[in-house]
């Protein structure tokens, strides 16, 4: 357990070339063409219709914390195949493929960084990571992410982004989401602050732990739901009305506290972080 | 024999001759003999596909049979004080031989009219606050230990469902038996899926029967998701390793309640007696310690579950 070895390290985003960085991109929502270079600058929201991009780890962080502040944590931990599971391709050639693509060893990226002037404990699901989803390494990150900012004190932030449990790991995955639920639990109940934040997309378990925030917060337009797309279609045998699953309708139904614009993102954490220090001990 | 498996169609020309020979009322052990022979030479090997076919056979002993069977003065309480009642969810208090039970299980139904009702077993919201309502009774007033009967494809997915807080729901049963501080028993019955049956499943000794499966998605469901194609469910079946020999092997349950050659659904009353057996001798080892301490022990379990390098 090498928890308190803390390593600065600049996380690598190479995950859009330079020729299609080069390339106008075609915004999902509205159809109409942006140079990278503009959306880049308008925090990957589509400047006509305001839909949300994906966002990848790195760039999640630059937007949540102060600049240069970020000092990750845990970085041992990496993903392995257990199962020798192999589906299209092997998982050890997915979990390669991946970690040349993004530079990650697994889908989260943990540390502690200053928000607004604010110490904080953050953590963030990398979607570009073989879909974000929750394996063993990702589980243990997590944990140890929550265990860290019970220990310090510090308040906890954690962007959600994921496509739920990992397949590839079968029940190894599914017990992860037991054990960050009771490890966020015995994190509330030492008297500490969990913003939980959702983005396009959260399904399956990760949904179910970001709904353990004290506050929860979800993106414009995010995607939230029991099950991804393609398994309601397979299980319902119907499509579920997409729009109810987005942020704006869940709002309604009385299960999110906030939902925001990604451009005021920040400033609502920073908010939350100004009224959890002035509470009186 | 109502309903025979793919795999098993070899069968049925012998259970014809078998039922003819009953009919002309010539001896029949012969052809019993056959029977039992051919179902030794398919049961002796089958792959993890076939044993998740097995535990969602229809004739297999439902939580409702166990229920039934073992517990004496079963008392059934309903609904999660906030919404409504979830037939998917069954749950009481009943003795097994000397010792009072608090039991929680999957419903899935025999009648079309319930299977409907129950949603084949898929539990709503109303269910997981159900389950996590009665496990602190339990834990708090009536100081019984918890036995969980799983057998669910799952939390169910529907737009209802959305709207009542399906993905807030789920983690309530779960740290309610994470902090319960009585023995817990969880007992996979047929099939244990997803988000739904790791709900019912945080405990002190996980048992299995031998044609379960217990898996992070359904053989079906996963395919659709990796391969988009449902037809690959074979294939993927035997790269989930969810059977109870593979997950007794990973160290993620403790103990294989054995079930004779043709399964359950063959052998019912079998099967049920040697759960009850099962769950009772685990029990009281798990009786003898304290309460605090057995909560500590689920805590601990499953804070060290995963493989990761390091």
């Amino acid at each position: 357990m090498n928890i308190f070895k803390r390593k600065k390290k600049i996380i690598k985003v190479p995950i859009v070339t330079e020729e299609e960085r080069a390339k106008p991109v075609r915004c999902k929502s509205c159809g109409r063409l942006i140079s990278y270079a503009e959306l880049k600058k308008n925090l990957k929201v589509c400047p006509y219709c305001g839909y949300h991009f994906r966002m990848t780890a790195g760039e999640r962080i630059n937007l949540i914390a102060d600049e240069d502040t970020f000092s990750e944590i845990d970085t041992e931990v990496k993903a392995v195949d257990m199962l020798n599971f192999k589906d299209v391709v092997t998982y050890k050639n997915r979990i390669k493929q991946a970690k040349e693509r993004t530079g990650l060893d697994s889908a989260a990226v943990t540390g502690k960084a200053k928000i607004g002037g604010f110490d904080a404990a953050i953590g963030t699901f990398a979607f570009e990571f073989i879909g974000g989803s929750l394996g063993s390494a990702t589980g243990e990150k997590i944990t140890r992410l929550i265990e860290y900012a019970k220990k310090r004190e510090l308040p906890l932030v954690i962007v959600f982004s994921s496509g739920g449990e990992r397949i590839q790991e079968g029940i190894y995955s599914l017990m992860q989401v037991a054990k960050i639920i009771y490890a966020i639990d015995s994190f509330k109940e030492s008297g500490g602050l969990f913003i939980s934040i959702l983005t396009n997309p959260t399904y399956c378990g990760t949904a179910t732990i970001a709904m353990a925030g004290n506050v929860v917060i979800a993106e414009k337009g995010a995607s939230i739901s029991i099950s991804g797309p393609r398994l309601a279609k397979q299980v319902a045998k119907k499509n579920i009305l997409p729009k109810l699953e987005q942020a704006e309708s869940l709002i309604e139904n009385g299960l999110l506290d906030i939902v925001v614009d990604r451009h005021l993102l920040k400033s609502t954490i920073v908010r939350l972080l100004k009224y959890y220090n002035r509470r009186r001990i | 024999m109502k309903y025979l498996l793919q795999f098993e169609r070899s069968l049925e020309p012998l259970y014809k001759e078998l039922e003819e020979r009953k009919k002309e009322e010539k001896p029949t052990i012969y052809t019993e003999k056959k029977i039992q022979q051919e179902l030794q030479k398919i049961y002796s090997n089958l792959t993890p596909y076939q044993v998740s076919q097995i535990a969602r056979h229809p004739d297999r002993p439902h939580t409702t049979d166990y229920i039934n069977a073992l517990f004496t003065d079963f008392l059934e309480l309903h609904g999660d004080r906030k919404f409504g009642d979830d037939p998917a969810i069954i749950a009481g208090i009943g003795n097994l031989r000397d010792i009072t039970i608090t039991v929680i299980g999957s419903r899935r139904g025999y009648t079309l009219k319930d299977m409907l009702s129950c949603h084949y077993g898929m539990i709503q919201p109303e269910g997981f606050r159900k389950m996590a309502r009665i496990i602190n009774l339990a834990s708090h007033t009536f100081k019984s230990p918890i036995v969980t009967f799983i057998d669910t494809p799952g939390a169910l997915v529907s737009t209802n469902a959305e709207r009542k807080g399906q993905i807030e729901a789920i983690s309530e049963p779960i740290l309610a038996l994470f902090k319960a501080e009585v023995p817990v028993i969880a007992v996979v019955i047929g099939e244990g899926i997803g988000l739904g049956a790791l709900s019912m499943s945080i405990a002190n000794k996980i048992l299995m029967l031998k044609y379960s499966f217990f898996s992070v998605i359904s053989a079906e469901g996963g395919a659709s998701i990796l391969y988009n194609d449902k037809r690959k469910s074979e294939e993927l079946s035997s790269n989930l390793k969810f059977t109870a020999e593979n997950l007794l092997n990973n160290g993620i349950i403790d103990r294989v309640i054995d079930e004779p050659i043709g399964g359950a659904q063959r052998n019912r009353e079998t099967v049920i007696k040697a759960t009850g057996d099962a769950i009772y001798s685990e029990l009281e080892m798990l009786l003898k310690e304290n309460g605090n301490k057995l909560k500590e022990n689920r805590i601990e379990r499953y804070r060290k579950i995963g493989i990761y390098a390091d």
